[in-house]
């Protein structure tokens, strides 16, 4: 082969022209992506920490009592009666704060029809006229001589397994094994049989997740002091607040629903686009 | 037009392209061989390009796939935990769970690439599933390219076990979930099913602690070579029989219109292949998939709400869901419920898609060779079955994700399945019945909804002068499909449209004068400005490469 060495660049120049359109940009969308990815996935998990005690105390003063009163004639005796007796709704002379908190702290509570199944809502009242209301009820349940569960307290979760400490793994144990069967390992809810709808944890207080695991918003079965200690139901609430809190690893949650919307993804983005890209690329003729 | 310089430059490329023939010739003597495949034409319809997608996908899921196995350990050994990912410390867990654990977590690029393996999975087997609608709607499985349709079949068969088995491996909540529903429907199989049960797991579920090491054997080794060796069939006889086409200007049965393999295609597929890249690594590094450190190590007393199979199984798990709890019995023996739609369903399922070419050249009397195809329209009955087919695989794949449809809807669990239940018999009959109404509609209508020819076909004769075929015929004709002599009609169209006799002549003229058999480079043919199309001779049938 003798001849003149053949100018490289020219020889190039029809394939640089096509490869800087066709493969220049996508091979920068993955250097970003990578990039992204680098920077998504080593930015670990945030401490876990809700930091409250055992059981959360109620006012007994007879200012607060009163003007719970007064807020509980107003918006709920029309159901659960004067004096909290019970009238087309239960009575809730056994209730308890924690199961008050919950219902009125979730927006559960005034219910705006008794046939409905009570869902999270804003909240009606301020915390403050929360308090009260809670002060009222349990005014009356102890007065009845049948006080219920207190506001559970919620302790941050230590790194390492101690008397008196809960542990996002003894957490995690015990959702998977009792919650996670209703509400989904990652705790985004599903369905019940007659129709009710088992809600997402993500909105839910650390307080609020002790509370409910409590009381058992019917249908959801309450959990006593015989199944769970205090610690453990802290150690639930942590972890359950850890799951809705700390940043997805890997990326993008999508919807927190497992392989369904997985899927979804897939075939619509994934196989999506590459079927817009076949249709650039190729012929429509 | 071009310049003198560009002119020159472009003789340089060819003399240079001439330069490692030649090389390659001196050594091997197989230039010729070289210089015709790098010639072939490829139709490049934008439909055509799917397969390529699905066989990027592949390509891509084997190479994540032997970074994940170096990490891999398919051990059922029980381990305690004391890794970075706090909620799972002091867990007891499988060898197998672990590794995958410090896999997304300690390994560098180890989740990058799970999550890539984990898309590129999901998307392979949407790019196949759409693939093989084109093959079905288009009736490319037509003689002569039966074998290839049931290569085809059989890809997709062992591509859905191949991503079940890959998705049991990590040994977390769901695969251990998935397994015991795949174990109960092995134990349903009439007679042989406990014994099979026990012999695959090695023992009742969960199995022995072989299972686990034979599933990754399986999934990392004899599933993936299976695939290479039928893609490598499948592409074989593909290249051997050529690609169909659809009907159009200049085309016939006999010769085959689109871009030569070098350079115009081979670019156009290296593209795809960066944008398949581009999808699945962009998927994998935003996008969660299958965080098995939420699910947690598999326990038998343990189960979660949203358990659902990877999408491809979702149908059968729908199946499942929609089967009502009908006894049978046969010799005293009851059969298990299961055993209908997770064994008899995908079993009847899969021989009628296997069978299809057969069922089809007797629903249409059709027994000839095809290499150009129907348009979807010109056989109404194939589209709507096939349409109706879809719907029922839809209907199931809903029944698979109710729980997640109800608590979006708000709607019971109960009454969704009830629905579903009779959408998947209403769903397919009214689905189909409109199709078939669309077909004929479309037919009388003439004009293709969404595509039409783009340009017309440009031809050098033997003076090397250029002539326009077909751009004054982008309409198509009006009125000129009956309503049932489907594709010949369509053909005559065509033909009618352009004039058969000059265009059958042009074409000729074509491919006797055709650039880049001879002496010619083909890079000549670029100087009139790009994409020009290239004509090649079609086999009779598929039969003998007729070409050069
Ligand atoms: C529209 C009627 C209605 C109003 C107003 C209403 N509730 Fe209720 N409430 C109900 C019904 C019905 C239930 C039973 C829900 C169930 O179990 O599904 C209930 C349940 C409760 C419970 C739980 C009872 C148990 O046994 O666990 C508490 C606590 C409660 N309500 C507190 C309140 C408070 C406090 C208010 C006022 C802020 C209020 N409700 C207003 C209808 C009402
Ligand atoms: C039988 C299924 C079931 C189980 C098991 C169950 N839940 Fe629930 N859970 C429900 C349903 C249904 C609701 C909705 C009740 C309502 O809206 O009144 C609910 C509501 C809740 C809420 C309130 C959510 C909100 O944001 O308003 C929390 C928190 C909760 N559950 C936590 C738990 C925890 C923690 C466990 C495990 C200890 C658990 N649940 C077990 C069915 C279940
Ligand atoms: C050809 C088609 C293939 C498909 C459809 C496929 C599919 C899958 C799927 C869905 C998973 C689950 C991933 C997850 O945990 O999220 C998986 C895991 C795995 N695959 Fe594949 N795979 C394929 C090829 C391969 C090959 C060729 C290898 C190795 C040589 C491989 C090695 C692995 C390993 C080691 C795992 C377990 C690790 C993990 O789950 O992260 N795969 N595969």
């Amino acid at each position: 082969m003798s001849q003149a060495p053949v100018p490289v660049a020219r020889w190039r120049r029809p394939f640089e022209a096509i490869r800087r359109r066709a493969l220049g940009g996508p091979l920068a969308l993955i250097g970003v992506a990578v990039a992204l990815f680098a920077v998504l996935s080593w930015a670990g998990p945030a401490q876990a920490g809700t930091p409250v005690r055992w059981t959360v105390p109620v006012s007994t003063k007879p200012a607060d009592i009163k003007a719970g009163n007064v807020l509980f004639d107003l918006h709920c005796s029309s159901c659960h009666g004067m004096g909290a007796v019970g009238a087309s709704a239960p009575a809730l002379l056994s209730v308890g704060p924690a199961a008050v908190d919950f219902f009125v702290s979730t927006g559960r509570m005034p219910l705006n029809s008794p046939k409905a199944q009570p869902v999270r809502h804003r909240p009606y009242f301020s915390p403050k006229q929360i308090a009260q209301i809670v002060a009222y009820v349990n005014a009356v349940d102890v007065a009845h001589g049948t006080p219920g569960p207190g506001i559970p307290a919620v302790v941050a979760a230590c790194k390492k397994q101690g008397p008196e400490c809960p542990t996002l793994s003894e957490g995690d144990q015990l959702f998977l094994l009792n919650c996670a069967q209703c509400h989904d390992a990652s705790g985004s809810g599903g369905m019940l049989s007659n129709g009710y709808v088992i809600p997402s944890l993500r909105a839910a207080t650390a307080t609020q997740i002790a509370e409910a695991v409590r009381v058992g918003p019917r249908p959801m079965p309450n959990f006593g002091p015989g199944q769970f200690t205090d610690q453990q139901v802290a150690a639930i609430a942590d972890y359950v607040h850890w799951l809705s809190t700390a940043p997805d690893r890997g990326g993008l949650g999508i919807a927190h629903f497992g392989p369904v919307p997985e899927g979804f993804v897939a075939i619509i983005f994934g196989l999506g686009i590459l079927l817009v890209v076949s249709r650039l690329i190729g012929n429509r003729g | 037009m071009s310049t003198a310089a560009e002119r020159s430059a472009s003789r340089k490329r060819a003399e240079r392209q001439e330069q490692v023939l030649d090389f390659v010739d001196d050594r091997l003597g197989s230039s010729r061989w070289i210089r015709s495949a790098l010639d072939k034409i490829f139709p490049d319809h934008w439909s055509f390009m799917v397969g390529e997608v699905a066989m990027y996908c592949f390509v891509l899921l084997l190479v994540t796939g032997v970074y994940l196995a170096l990490f891999y350990s398919p051990s059922s050994a029980v381990v305690t935990y004391h890794g970075s990912y706090a909620p799972l410390d002091g867990q007891k867990m499988t060898q197998a769970y672990e590794s995958v654990i410090n896999l997304s977590f300690n390994v560098r690029f180890g989740l990058l690439m799970r999550q890539a393996h984990h898309w590129a999975a999901n998307i392979f087997l949407a790019a196949i599933a759409f693939h093989m609608c084109r093959v079905f709607f288009t009736g490319a499985f037509r003689r002569p390219r039966e074998v290839n349709w049931i290569i085809g079949i059989t890809l997709l068969l062992i591509s859905m076990l191949e991503g079940f088995s890959g998705y049991s491996l990590p040994d977390d909540l769901l695969s251990g979930s998935g397994l015991r529903v795949v174990f109960s429907i092995v134990q349903s199989i009439p007679l042989i099913g406990p014994w099979l049960a026990f012999t695959v797991w090695g023992g009742p579920f969960p199995g022995s602690s072989a299972f686990l090491e034979r599933l990754f054997v399986i999934h990392e080794f004899i599933f993936p070579l299976l695939l290479a060796g039928l893609l490598g069939a499948h592409l074989a006889i593909l290249w051997h029989q050529k690609h169909t086409d659809f009907p159009g200007p200049g085309k016939t049965e006999k010769n085959i219109v689109g871009s030569r393999l070098w350079p115009q295609y081979a670019i156009k597929s290296q593209a795809l292949l960066m944008f398949v890249a581009m999808v699945v690594f962009g998927l994998g590094g935003l996008v969660q998939i299958n965080p098995i450190w939420i699910y947690g190590p598999f326990e038998a007393a343990r189960s979660s709400a949203g358990t659902q199979p990877d999408w491809y199984v979702g149908w059968l798990d729908g199946a499942m869901r929609l089967w009502p709890h009908w006894e049978f019995r046969s010799f005293g023996h009851e059969i298990a419920n299961p055993f209908f739609p997770g064994i008899l369903l995908p079993g009847l399922v899969f021989t009628a898609i296997y069978a299809w070419p057969w069922i089809d050249k007797r629903l249409f009397s059709d027994y000839g060779g095809h290499n150009l195809l129907d348009r979807p329209r010109d056989k109404p009955l194939r589209t709507a079955l096939g349409v109706a087919a879809l719907i029922f695989f839809v209907d199931c794949t809903l029944a698979s994700a109710t729980d997640l449809i109800g608590n979006g809807l708000q709607v019971s669990f109960e009454l969704l399945i009830e629905i579903l239940q009779y959408g998947s018999f209403i769903g397919p009959a009214v689905g189909g019945i409109v199709t078939y109404r669309a077909c004929l509609l479309l037919q009388r209508g003439g004009a293709h909804p969404i595509q039409r020819p783009v340009g017309g076909i440009i031809v050098r004769d033997a003076h090397g002068a250029y002539h326009t075929l077909g751009a004054a015929h982008e309409e198509h004709a009006p009125g000129g499909h009956g309503a049932d002599n489907g594709h010949s009609n369509a053909e005559e169209a065509v033909l009618e449209r352009v004039g058969a006799d000059r265009e059958e002549a042009e074409a000729d003229r074509a491919v006797r004068t055709g650039p880049g058999h001879g002496a010619e480079p083909v890079q000549e043919e670029r100087q009139s400005g790009g994409a020009e199309p290239a004509v090649d001779e079609q086999g009779d049938q598929g039969g003998h490469h007729r070409q050069g």
